[in-house]
């Protein structure tokens, strides 16, 4: 299905995923791509499998069967630490906010590269430790001023509100300077004007740092404007995939979802 | 009450609870895992030390130092199977260790002496001792206090049992001094990140498992040393010394200085130590309704008692802040 001289066109490849759970088979043969520096949408109606497919492919989940590629390299089966340094990094739905360590904490945490985090990096190189965690406070007060987290840097991250926290994990993931970020719903509890904060985060990151975006996302509004694709999923597998304006007028999408639309109006 | 070689002896106690505590600290105040079975740390520690001394007349340093390496691999050990499944997992692995450590002492009587202790390391009616170096070297060490502090109102004080709270506090302190620098760096940040959630840590590229093996390891060493020192204050020992009863009192002096809090748990210690020994004198009616033996239990009791209040009313310790009991 797919050759080598096109996988420089994608940065995540994911081909016929699948991923049981007792009787529910929450993927069915998943299969979709990104292209780099693209900011992608996943829609889809709740229980499509957006979030299962989010953990199989950061690795919180093994896939059942199917192959998953990041950069060029195979990941399936890989466990999440190890994926997230190969620059692949995720938030969550549920935000993880490190409650007891302050803001600043939770945000220096991300960043690569610390000697420092190794027993022996504490003990026998503490210049070098030093030296790099200066650079990652100086860092990480960035990417807090970015989000207008500075003023709350040193509060507890557990005092943050749910909007707040979203922010906070945003900056997080930039922190670990990856490749390409996959937000799970990250504007879900997130009033609009923070929200709209955020998309510019994103499309700066976007521009600035060429990141690529995958996002879950329900605000179709958000998902109209901000995304240049959206791959649409239904019971555990993709149903459509194109430009918003296509996949807007798609049959199969407008099925899924007045579907799930009829049922709960009963 | 008023006896200072009593004190003086619950400064040893409290100096030794102190270090294993701070093994546990590491462990459950940093990482956040349960280690229901701290205990079985320090048996390996004060067995592996006291057989090597015996039956290999080994030096006691060298005797120690593989028993915190033998201590250390215990705990990977332990970690290996359990450390990738749930916390409670652990903390149920953790009981049945610590126990098996102690039955295992109980009924290996070739190896360890068995139920009589490590007066019969070398078989019965061979009575041995491990610690003749021990001795000689807190002689040495008594000797330099005397001329440092004789002149002083301390040098009456001079004994065994000051020597050793003196060396095993300058343990302590060490032990702080190198904590504090591990837990304040990007390292500890890890640990409790770790503690706070594990999927967001391994989300941010840290290898949970690994890190969440030192910290066992760690601990057991920390633990394995406080076994050492546990060893040689006392001369003997046998397996009854290493109930599952340490590992909470450990728990008592973590949770009262407060979780994550290196230089609380001295204080916890002392506070405990001072509770535990004193008890001895509620030697007041009603109390001595209870016969001495009865009234040895009360502390136990009290122990208990001091938890739950604890829990109730200041759950973040002496040292601990409220609000951090508070954030979700």
């Amino acid at each position: 299905m797919s050759d080598a001289s096109h996988s420089d066109a994608r940065i995540l490849e994911v081909r016929d995923v699948k991923k049981r759970f007792g009787g529910l088979q929450a993927l069915s043969g998943a299969t979709l791509d990104v292209v780099p520096g693209s900011i992608t949408a996943l829609i889809g109606p709740n229980g499509a499998g957006k979030t299962t497919l989010f953990h199989v492919i950061t690795g919180f989940y093994k896939p059942d069967e199917g192959e998953i590629a990041f950069l060029g390299d195979s990941i399936a089966g890989n466990p999440p630490h190890r994926i997230a340094r190969k620059g692949l990094v995720r938030t969550f739905q549920l935000t993880k906010a490190l409650t007891r360590m302050s803001v600043l904490e939770n945000v220096m945490l991300a960043a690569p590269a610390q000697p420092g985090e190794q027993l022996a990096g504490v003990l026998f190189r503490p210049l070098a430790t030093r030296k790099r965690e200066q650079e990652v406070e100086e860092r990480a007060m960035e990417l807090l001023r970015l989000v207008r987290l500075d003023r709350l840097a040193d509060e507890y991250a557990g005092t943050l509100s749910g909007g707040q926290r979203k922010l906070l994990e945003f900056a997080r993931a930039l922190m670990v300077e990856p490749r390409m970020i996959m937000l799970d719903e990250p504007m879900a509890g997130v009033n609009p004007s923070l929200g709209l904060q955020l998309l510019d985060h994103m499309r700066l990151a976007q521009e600035e740092r060429g990141v690529t975006f995958l996002l879950i996302e329900h605000d179709m509004e958000v998902v109209m404007t901000v995304s240049e694709r959206v791959i649409v999923m239904n019971e555990g597998h993709v149903i459509a995939d194109g430009p918003p304006e296509i996949v807007r007028n798609d049959q199969r999408v407008i099925d899924a979802y007045l579907g799930t639309h009829r049922e709960e109006a009963v | 009450m008023t006896d200072p070689g009593f004190w003086i002896f619950v400064g040893v106690v409290a100096g030794i609870f102190a270090i294993f505590a701070l093994g546990l600290q590491i462990q459950l105040g940093f990482t956040g895992l349960l280690n229901f079975g701290h205990v079985a740390f320090m048996a390996i520690g004060a067995y592996t030390m006291a057989i090597l001394v015996v039956r290999t007349e080994m030096s006691i340093w060298l005797a120690g130092l593989i028993a915190i390496v033998v201590s250390m691999a215990f705990g990977l050990l332990i970690g290996l199977p359990t450390l990738r499944l749930r916390d409670d997992y652990l903390a149920i692995t953790t009981i049945a260790f610590g126990e098996m450590v102690r039955y295992f002492a109980l009924n290996l009587q070739g190896l360890t002496g068995g139920p009589q202790g490590t007066i019969n390391l070398a078989g019965s009616g061979r009575a041995v001792s491990y610690n003749g170096e021990w001795v000689q070297f807190q002689r040495r060490v008594q000797g330099w206090l005397e001329s440092l502090l004789g002149d002083t109102f301390l040098g009456e004080y001079i004994n065994p049992n000051f020597t050793m709270m003196v060396i095993v506090w300058i343990v302590v302190i060490a032990l702080i001094l190198f904590l504090q620098r591990t837990v304040n760096s990007p390292y500890g940040r890890v640990l409790r990140s770790i503690r706070e959630d594990e999927d967001a840590a391994s989300a941010l590229g840290k290898n949970v498992f690994s890190y969440k093996l030192q910290a066992l390891a760690i601990g057991a060493a920390i633990g394995a040393l406080a076994g050492l020192f546990y060893a040689w204050q006392f001369s003997f020992f046998s397996p009854i010394d290493f109930l599952p009863l340490q590992t909470f009192f450990a728990y008592v002096i973590v949770l009262l200085g407060g979780l994550a809090r290196n230089w609380a748990v001295p204080v916890g210690a002392i506070i405990f130590a001072v509770i535990f020994a004193g008890t001895r004198f509620l030697n007041f009616w009603p109390l001595t309704e209870f016969d001495s033996g009865e009234r040895a239990y009360l502390r136990l009791i009290i122990v208990g008692l001091i938890l739950i209040l604890l829990m109730a009313f200041r759950p973040q310790g002496i040292f601990g802040r409220r609000q951090e009991m508070a954030l979700e």
